[in-house]
């Protein structure tokens, strides 16, 4: 026979079991949003205070990880008071495409390889905090907490498709800002720099 | 056509032109597609001198990006401040 403590302990080693050990994801995932270690601080604190108190709810055998992203985003727009702005999409293939273009623009240039570049982060993660909501946290979700597309959809509430839209748009602006960056920041020598975006 | 060539590279399944293998280049980096077309990209990427310095460049831009992630300064602060406001909350002994 078990009483209700008995219920309750086995309840909280569950959640200290599947839920806290996310806790170093949550946390860089919260970082990403809020770039700002204690506001970042705050939202973990807050997610982890949701979770456990909606604990019953939580799917056990699903995955936790995208469980606790979901409510952390949904905290961070919520306190944020910010309305999600509307991002006007291309369908995936040509996101895809305009991708392509990216690179073509700085093929066989010195600015091919500036993604080897250790001294990017700084620029990448300035980069990263432009990007409109909508596409910094489908970025996040995937390229930095390696969530497959449709666990990604489920986090952000939204089709598949959606998702690949976002992540490609957000990848081309990223990769546009860098670009643009690493040449002002003269990555490249002047006379190396190549005209990007020019007919080649 | 400016940005792709149009080789034919034959696979024992399928048929992948350039075209199609940079329209799913981001899925395939991301792993997302089946097992066959995982297979027909990977074959392709081997033998075209116009698509794999583009699956480089943006393998390279991925990898990038992941190590451009923050890091938390204080990760052990931050556990024990969660925890205690678990516990205030009548979260069981951690």
């Amino acid at each position: 026979m078990t009483d209700d403590s008995d219920v309750k302990r086995e309840r909280d080693r569950h959640f200290q079991q599947e839920a806290l050990s996310c806790l170093p994801e949550v946390t860089r995932f919260a970082l990403s949003l809020t770039r700002n270690e204690s506001d970042a601080d705050d939202l973990v604190q807050e997610t982890f205070l949701r979770a456990y108190r909606s604990w019953d709810r939580y799917e056990p055998g699903t995955e936790c990880r995208a469980w606790l992203f979901t409510i952390c985003r949904n905290q961070f727009l919520n306190s944020r008071a910010r309305v999600q702005r509307e991002v006007a999409l291309e369908a995936p293939e040509l996101e895809a495409r305009q991708a392509a273009m990216v690179h073509d623009s700085v093929r066989d240039s010195p600015l091919e390889h500036t993604w080897l570049r250790a001294d990017l982060a700084p620029a990448i993660q300035r980069a990263l905090a432009a990007l409109p909501e909508v596409l910094r946290s489908a970025v996040i979700l995937v390229d930095l907490q390696d969530q497959k597309y449709e666990d990604a959809a489920r986090v952000l509430g939204v089709p598949v498709g959606t998702v690949r839209s976002r992540l490609f748009r957000g990848r081309r602006l990223l990769q546009e800002a860098l670009l643009t960056y690493a040449q002002d920041a003269g990555f490249v020598a002047s006379d190396q720099q190549t005209d990007r975006g020019s007919d080649r | 056509m400016k940005f792709f060539h149009r080789h034919k590279h034959t696979h024992e399944h399928e048929m992948l032109d350039c075209e199609a293998v940079m329209r799913q280049l981001w899925d395939y980096l991301d792993e997302e597609l089946s097992p066959d077309r995982m297979a027909a990209i990977r074959e392709h990427l081997a033998t075209c001198a116009r698509c794999y310095p583009q699956y480089e460049f943006e393998q390279s831009f991925l990898t990038a990006l992941d190590r451009a992630q923050q890091e938390h300064s204080n990760p052990d602060g931050l556990r024990n401040r969660v925890a205690a406001a678990l516990r205030a909350e009548g979260m069981s002994e951690i």
